[in-house]
């Protein structure tokens, strides 16, 4: 008799499943919106949107015409941030030179730049941004100035040799920013802000698949009446919301396999740690995710609500407090309490230890426990509520 | 056959209980007080009527009335706030009654809930699926409904290509497909047009026939009299319960139209 009830169980179960998968697969429009959306946001974040400079066209007014302008210019056109484009003839060149784009920066060096630095200690040079592009302003001010302040060593150490203790200064006001570069190029040499967008779309990603696919997959249940045909059948709830999971976790784990092969072999992000845990930890968030979407559908009964919910209460929280756009430790102390509630947050932590710093599971444990925390609250949540509800 | 002696210890033995009668001999659903209550709101008040087997029973009332609430009892999707309810056999009461009723009942909804996205024969193996019906038999009755619907070479268009009165009988056969004891219908003919709907009557005719009880919610004052027996629920109360013959005599009325407008008068919640 259990026996025979488990294989009809079974069996239901299996039906359930098949139709899962083919309510998702004959929605081509929204599957190739979750297939191509991850291959694009990589793709947008990685290289479009990043905050890294490449490049900036460099015009140059240098009327001393010396060995240390000549030489710094060089140095600034040999570096990948900048090209020397254009040597202008005075001063008002630069506004021209904004004006018709041929110019994002301007140098400008003052008379007898190498003498004053040299021998008065006061070699004056000013940088132009222009300001429209807030984005190549303050990085091209940060690159001009640590290489005028390695050019200053430089220039130092050849003086100190030429005639004993009188170092110049090269520019003013352009030492205290040295210390942050260091900060910076810590775990990311090449300073490609890239990697770090990698966790981030990640998070969101299966975040938004997980969460709002399912929620929204169940209460369309809810809305045709399908779902009261289906609790009035012998079917167990449970099976229900387990067979719904279950294709959406299939996806999932191709999105993620998508978005660590084009972290690898296209942005070329040097996954260092331990690519099994990185994996395993994402299939943890995969399912937290899935448990908040299956209570959000519990909660709501219209389509358009769990949208709404999912998208106001869950990717907005996601993109701004996970520390995916901007850094969580500079933020007010409330906003860092509630980043602590967004389990985005969490894994996107985890997976910039494990996948940008390099470093094992151990550095990320409190991550991972939280996630499980989260995990346990919200099943035990959904399985309450959906109880509640018959 | 069904709600003989036999099958009834059937059951009682399955769930190692006494028989203790409350469903009589030819019955298959008996409320006694049953009642639901939101809060202080009392949707169902203290109903008791009794179905009998392979009859259509006609649940009326205007909207807000509380038979959907009793209806949602009956199916064991709602728990009884107090009052005792058996249907089929089982008591409303236990949670492992109602496990075993709903593989012997059928639903239908008023929105004729079939998956739109599936295909015709898709959406008849799902429910086959659900009710624990083999994949053999499964293909067997399929073929022999979709022959009876005239729908063999729609078999595989999209549900949602299906004009709503195909859409209706579909939802109807796929509810009786596992050949249950009850069919409730939830308002089953909403939105169809007087013709249809009386195709679709002949189809529960049919359903009565082969034995299935089928217990019907529904608007419409003329389907009323093709009912065995109706109901009319005024307010979470039962008002009247008879034959639709017996209650047009009784009120004096030409109509069930008449009966119900007479009836539903009296009601003071606001829809």
């Amino acid at each position: 008799m259990t026996a025979m009830e488990t294989m009809k169980d079974a069996r239901r179960f299996v039906s359930f499943v098949g139709k899962e998968f083919n309510h998702i697969l004959r929605d081509t429009r929204t599957l190739m919106v979750l297939l191509v959306m991850p291959v694009v946001m990589i793709v947008l974040f990685g290289f479009a949107l990043s905050t890294e400079i490449k490049d900036v066209k460099v015009a140059v007014y240098d009327p001393s015409k010396d060995a240390a302008t000549a030489r710094l210019i060089a140095q600034i056109d040999a570096s990948d941030y900048f090209t020397v484009t254009d040597m202008l003839d005075g001063e008002d060149g630069a506004l021209d030179a904004f004006r018709s784009n041929s110019a994002d920066i301007v140098l400008v060096f003052e008379d007898n730049f190498y003498h004053r630095a040299v021998h008065d200690g006061d070699g004056r040079m000013q940088v132009i941004v222009d300001g429209s592009n807030t984005n190549i302003g303050s990085m091209a001010v940060f690159y001009v100035s640590s290489i005028v302040s390695s050019f200053q060593k430089e220039l130092a150490r050849e003086t100190l040799m030429d005639q004993a203790g009188n170092a110049g200064e090269g520019a003013s006001g352009t030492s205290q920013v040295n210390i942050s570069t260091s900060m910076r190029m810590l775990y990311n040499p090449q300073m490609k802000s890239a990697f770090n967008f990698v966790p981030g779309v990640m998070g969101m990603i299966l975040m938004l698949v997980c969460a709002m696919m399912t929620s929204v997959s169940i209460v369309r249940e809810k809305e045709r009446g399908t779902m009261e045909v289906l609790l009035v059948s012998p079917v167990k709830p449970f099976s229900v919301i387990l067979a719904k999971a279950i294709p959406y976790f299939v996806i999932s784990a191709f999105i993620l396999m998508t978005i660590i092969c084009l972290s690898v072999f296209l942005i070329k992000v040097p996954v260092s740690g331990s690519l099994m845990w990185i994996v395993l930890v994402s299939l943890l968030f995969i399912l937290v995710s899935l448990s908040i979407g299956i209570l959000i559908s519990t909660l709501v009964s219209q389509q358009e609500v769990a949208i709404l919910i999912s998208g106001m209460v869950l990717m907005l929280p996601t993109m701004l407090l996970s520390g995916m756009l901007f850094p969580v430790e500079s933020m007010p102390r409330i906003l860092q309490w509630i980043s602590y509630c967004v389990p985005a947050k969490w894994y996107i932590d985890s997976i910039k230890v494990m996948m940008i710093q390099g470093l094992g599971i151990k550095y990320c444990l409190d991550c991972v426990l939280v996630l499980f925390g989260f995990l346990t609250v919200i099943t035990g949540l959904s399985v309450f509520k959906f109880k509640d509800r018959l | 056959m069904i709600s003989g002696e036999n099958t009834r210890k059937r059951i009682m033995e399955l769930l190692g209980r006494e028989d203790d009668h409350f469903l009589k001999e030819g019955d298959v659903i008996r409320t006694e007080g049953l009642t639901k209550c939101f809060g202080s709101f009392t949707a169902v008040d203290h109903i008791s009527f009794t179905v009998r087997q392979g009859e259509i029973f006609g649940f009326l009332g205007a909207n807000g009335a509380g038979k959907t609430t009793a209806m949602k009892m009956l199916c064991g999707l709602s728990r009884p706030t107090s009052g005792r309810a058996v249907v089929a056999g089982y008591d409303l009461h236990y949670n492992r009654d109602v496990k075993h009723l709903k593989k012997v009942i059928g639903y239908m909804s008023q929105k004729f809930s079939l998956y739109e996205d599936l295909k015709v024969w898709e959406n008849i193996r799902l429910f086959g699926g659900i009710y624990g019906m083999k994949d053999d038999v499964i293909a067997e009755k399929t073929e022999d409904l979709l022959r009876r619907l005239d729908l063999t070479a729609q078999r595989n268009r999209m549900v949602r290509d299906l004009p709503l009165g195909w859409k209706q009988r579909l939802a109807f056969s796929v509810a009786i497909f596992h050949e249950p004891r009850i069919v409730f219908l939830d308002e089953p003919t909403g939105g169809v047009d007087p013709a249809t709907r009386r195709g679709f009557w002949e189809m529960i005719y049919d359903a009565a026939e082969r034995g299935i009880t089928v217990f019907v919610t529904t608007h419409y004052m003329d389907e009323a009299e093709y009912c065995n027996r109706v109901s009319i629920m005024v307010d979470g109360k039962i008002e009247a319960l008879d034959s639709p013959a017996a209650l047009k005599c009784k009120y004096s009325a030409p109509s069930m139209d008449e009966v119900f407008r007479l009836l539903a008068g009296k009601a003071k919640r606001e829809e």
